[in-house]
C-alpha cells in the first residue's frame, strides 16, 4: 500500500523513483532507493516477499517441480506399476527407449503431427480470419460459428470424428457415396497413410477457431491506411496481402505458430479416443506412447524417459524457434 | 445437579443403545454397468439384502472409471481414498500387475478358512492355486466364454448354419459376402474386442492344450502349432472375408454393423447381452456356437476369468469386505444373480435348478458346460499385451503377416520374463 509522507505530496511512481527519491516520493520510492543502495534492511523486504510468494511458491513445488524430480527419479528405477520398492537401474531405461523401434516411430508421427497441426489449424485459422474480416453484418455470426469447436473438449471431438470416420456408417463415407464419389471412399481410421492424418484433421477442427481469432485480432491492428497507400500505388488485392497483411500479421503469426506448435506437441486426447496408436502403432504418437507403457504395460521407468525426452524436444523447439524468431525482426 | 448429570447420562445411554453399535461403510468399485437401470435394479436389491443382514453397514457403490488394464483400478488404490472392494475384469495378466505392485492381499488363507474353495469350480481353484507359486489375489465372479454370435433370422433364410469344421467355415463366409453382408464384425480399436476374434481363431487353429502350453511359455508363440491361427486370420483379411476397414472400428461401432444385421456373425460373451439390450436388440433371434475347428475338442468357446473380487492392500474394511465376497458367494446371491434379466455371466459354480434368463445365454451355458478354452488377452503378461493388441490390428489392416506378428509377440513374451 501506498502512504504518502506528507498530505498532500504526490507519490512519484515506481519507475521515476530513482530520479526523484532522496527530497520527495513514499514508500515505492524508499524501497527502490534501498535496493539500488543494498542497504542492510532490504533483508525485512526479502522476508515480506518470500511469505508472500510462499503459497504460489508451496503449489509451484507440490504440482511442479515435485513431479518433475519424481519423473527424473522414476527414469532410473525399475518398477513394477505402482510398487514404491522401486530398483536403480542406471541408465538402462535411457538405453531401453534407444533401441525401441516405437519410440523412434512415436518421435517421427510426433514431428508430423505438428506440421500437420501448424499448417492445417493455423493455415485455417489465417485463411478464415482473412475471409471472415471482410465480413460487414455477418462478421460476428462466423466468428463464433467458427470459433465454437474450440470450446468442445478433445476427448469429445474424438468421439464425434471417429463416427464421422466409421467406414460403414460414417458421415464421410457416407457422403462420398451420396454424391457419386464412392470411390473415394477410404478406411479413414485403418488405412495406415492416412490414420495420422485423418485424425490430424479432428484435432485441427477443434484448434482453428482459436488462431482464427488471434489473426482476426492481428487484422484490425494492420494500420488502413497502409492500405490506402498501397491502393495509390496500384497494388492489387494479392499485391495487398502480400506486402501489407501478411507482413502486418508477423507478430500474430510468430505466436500462432508457437501456440500451434506447444498445443501439436500434447497432442493426445483425439489420437488416444479415436486409435489408441494404431492400427500397429501408425498413428503413435510419444505421448500416447508414454501413457500405453506408464498405464497398461506398468514401465514407469521407460515412460519417464520419455516424457523427459518430450520436455527437452519441447524446450529445443522453443530456443530454435525464438531465434529464428528474433533473426527475422532484426 | 445430580438430577440433571442422571437424566443426561440416562439420554446418553438410550441413544448408544438405538444408534446401530458400530455404523460402517464399506466402498464398493463396480460393478460395471451399474448406471444400467436393470443392473442398478439388481444390485441395490443385493445391497439392500446385505446390509439387512448387517445392521450397522452401509455399501457405497463406487461406479468403476476403468479396469487394471488402463490403469484405472490401480490409480483408485494408489489415491488411498478408493475402495474397499474391488469388483473388475481379471485374469492372470491383470491380476499379475495389481498383484506385482502389491495393491491387492493375498487371499489363500481366506479359501481355506471360509470354505471359498469349495464355492467354485474345482478345476478354477485348481487353476488358480497355479497361477502365483500358490498364493491366490482373486475370488472370481464370472467367467467368460467367447464365441460366435449371429442372427438366426438371417441364417435360416439363407439355409445357413456355423459349420463343424474350418473348411467349411470359410465356405461359409464366401457364402455370407457373396449377399453383401459383412462376414464377422469386430472392432480391434477396442483391445477386447480384438483378442476376442484373435483367441478364438488361435483355439481353433491350435486347440486349448498348445494355446495353454504357449501362455506357459513351454512353446514359442512364433512355433508353426501356435501361429495357425494367426496365419488364419491374415488370410481371411486377405481373402476379403474380413474387412480391412473393420481396423477402424472400435467395439460399438462393430457391434452397431452386427445390431444392425449388416454383419453376419460377431465373437463375443456372455456379457454382450447387455450390448444387445441396451441396443434394443431382440435376444432372442441371437444364436451362439463355439469356433469350428478340425481339431478335436476344440470347437469351445474361449474365455477363463472374466471378473474377480479383489481386496486392496489398503482397505480400510478387510474384513467386511472378506463378509461381503462370503455374502456374494451365498446360494441365495448366485440363485438371485443368475435368473435375473440383467444376469450377463457364467458363474464361478454350478448353480443347479436356476434357468438363464435369455436362450442366448442358455446356448452358452450348454456350449461352456465342458470348460472353455484360453483367451489370451487375460492370461499374457501386461507387458505383452500391447504388442499382442498391435499386432491383432496389424493383421487386420494388412500391415503384417501372422508369422511375423507372432514373432513380434514372441519377442515380446521373452522381454517379459
Amino acid at each position: 500500500m501506498v502512504i504518502p509522507e506528507t498530505p498532500g505530496k504526490v507519490v512519484a511512481p515506481l519507475s521515476t523513483a530513482p530520479a526523484v527519491a532522496g527530497h520527495t516520493g513514499g514508500t515505492f520510492a524508499r524501497m527502490s532507493k534501498r535496493g539500488v543502495a543494498g542497504s542492510g534492511s532490504s533483508d525485512g523486504d526479502a522476508g515480506t516477499a518470500f511469505w508472500l510468494m510462499a503459497p504460489a511458491l508451496a503449489l509451484y513445488a507440490v504440482f511442479t517441480l515435485l513431479p518433475i524430480a519424481a519423473t527424473f527419479w522414476l527414469s532410473f528405477n525399475g518398477s513394477a506399476g505402482f510398487n514404491t520398492s522401486a530398483s536403480f537401474v542406471g541408465f538402462d531405461n535411457y538405453a531401453k527407449a534407444a533401441q525401441d523401434p516405437i519410440v523412434w516411430k512415436g518421435l517421427a508421427h510426433t514431428f508430423l503431427w505438428l506440421a500437420y497441426h501448424v499448417v492445417m489449424a493455423g493455415g485455417l485459422g489465417l485463411l478464415l480470419a482473412l475471409a471472415v474480416s471482410r465480413l460487414r453484418i455477418t462478421q460476428v455470426f462466423f466468428r463464433a460459428a467458427f470459433f465454437l469447436p474450440h470450446l468442445v473438449s478433445l476427448a469429445v471431438v474424438g468421439v464425434i470424428w471417429a463416427n464421422i470416420y466409421d467406414p460403414f456408417f460414417g458421415l464421410m463415407n457416407t457422403a462420398l457415396t451420396r454424391i457419386g464419389l464412392g470411390a473415394f471412399t477410404q478406411g479413414w481410421l485403418s488405412d495406415p497413410a492416412l490414420v495420422l492424418f485423418s485424425v490430424n484433421i479432428a484435432s485441427s477442427w477443434q484448434g482453428f477457431g482459436l488462431y482464427m481469432l488471434l489473426f482476426i485480432a492481428g487484422l484490425q491492428n494492420i494500420d488502413h491506411s497502409l492500405y490506402d497507400a498501397a491502393e495509390v500505388d496500384g497494388a492489387n488485392a494479392f499485391q495487398k496481402l502480400i506486402y501489407v497483411t501478411l507482413p502486418g500479421l508477423r507478430e500474430v503469426t510468430t505466436f500462432v505458430v508457437s501456440l500451434a506448435m506447444i498445443n501439436g506437441l500434447k497432442g493426445f486426447a483425439t489420437v488416444f479416443v479415436m486409435t489408441n496408436g494404431g492400427p500397429f502403432y501408425q498413428s503413435e504418437l510419444i505421448t500416447t506412447y508414454i501413457y500405453r507403457l506408464a498405464f497398461q504395460s506398468q514401465d514407469h521407468g521407460l515412460a519417464a524417459v520419455l516424457c523427459i525426452l518430450l520436455s527437452l524436444l519441447a524446450i529445443a523447439i522453443t530456443i530454435v524457434f525464438n531465434r529464428w524468431r528474433a533473426r527475422l525482426s532484426q | 445437579m445430580l438430577k440433571f448429570l442422571a437424566r443426561t447420562t440416562a439420554l446418553a445411554a438410550m441413544i448408544a443403545v438405538t444408534l446401530p453399535a458400530h455404523a460402517e461403510t464399506l466402498k464398493m468399485w463396480g460393478p460395471e454397468q451399474i448406471t444400467e437401470p436393470l443392473v442398478a435394479q439388481l444390485w441395490n436389491g443385493i445391497k439392500a439384502d446385505f446390509e439387512k443382514a448387517n445392521p450397522g453397514v452401509t455399501i457405497e457403490f463406487m461406479p468403476p472409471t476403468g479396469t487394471i488394464s488402463n490403469g484405472a483400478v490401480q490409480a483408485a488404490i494408489q489415491s488411498d481414498a478408493g475402495p474397499d472392494v474391488i469388483l473388475t475384469n481379471s485374469g492372470i495378466g491383470r491380476i499379475s500387475v495389481v498383484k506385482n505392485a502389491k495393491q491387492v492381499m493375498p487371499l489363500t488363507e481366506q479359501y481355506e478358512k471360509r470354505g471359498w474353495k469349495d464355492q467354485i469350480y474345482p478345476w478354477l481353484y485348481t487353476e488358480l492355486k497355479s497361477q502365483f507359486g500358490g498364493e491366490i489375489y482373486e475370488v472370481p465372479d464370472g467367467l467368460d466364454a467367447l464365441g460366435i454370435w449371429y442372427h438366426k433370422d438371417v441364417f435360416d433364410q439363407a439355409g445357413w448354419k456355423i459349420p463343424a469344421t474350418w473348411a467349411e467355415f470359410e465356405a461359409l463366409m464366401k457364402s455370407i459376402e457373396a449377399t453383401g453382408l459383412q462376414p464377422i464384425a469386430i472392432g480391434p480399436r477396442t483391445t477386447g474386442s480384438a483378442g476376442h476374434l484373435f483367441g478364438n481363431l488361435l483355439q481353433s487353429a491350435s486347440g486349448k492344450e498348445v494355446i495353454g502350453k504357449a501362455l506357459r511359455r513351454e512353446i514359442a508363440w512364433d512355433d508353426p502349432s501356435v501361429a495357425a491361427g494367426a496365419v488364419r486370420l491374415q488370410k481371411l483379411v486377405e481373402a476379403g472375408d474380413i474387412k480391412k476397414e473393420m481396423a477402424g472400428l472400435d467395439l460399438d461401432g462393430a457391434s452397431r454393423l452386427w445390431f444392425n444385421k449388416r454383419a453376419a456373425m460377431f465373437v463375443a460373451g456372455p456379457w454382450f447381452t447387455a450390448n444387445a439390450r441396451k441396443a434394443g436388440y431382440d435376444l432372442t433371434n441371437a444364436g451362439y456356437a463355439p469356433m469350428p475347428s478340425d481339431i478335436k475338442g476344440a470347437a469351445i468357446p474361449t474365455g477363463g476369468v472374466g471378473w474377480s473380487w479383489l481386496v486392496p492392500v489398503n482397505s480400510k474394511q478387510p474384513e467386511l469386505a472378506m463378509k461381503w465376497i462370503d455374502f456374494t458367494l451365498s446360494d441365495a446371491v448366485m440363485k438371485k444373480r443368475a435368473q435375473d434379466p440383467a444376469s450377463t455371466m457364467i458363474y464361478p459354480r454350478e448353480i443347479p435348478g436356476v434357468e438363464p434368463p435369455t436362450p442366448v445365454l442358455k446356448e452358452i451355458f450348454a456350449a461352456a458346460a465342458g470348460g472353455v478354452g484360453y483367451n489370451p488377452s487375460v492370461y499374457l503378461p501386461g507387458p505383452v499385451l500391447d504388442t499382442y493388441f498391435q499386432v491383432i490390428q496389424g493383421l487386420i489392416s494388412g500391415q503384417i503377416g501372422g508369422e511375423d506378428g507372432m514373432k513380434q509377440i514372441q519377442a515380446k513374451m521373452a522381454e517379459a520374463k
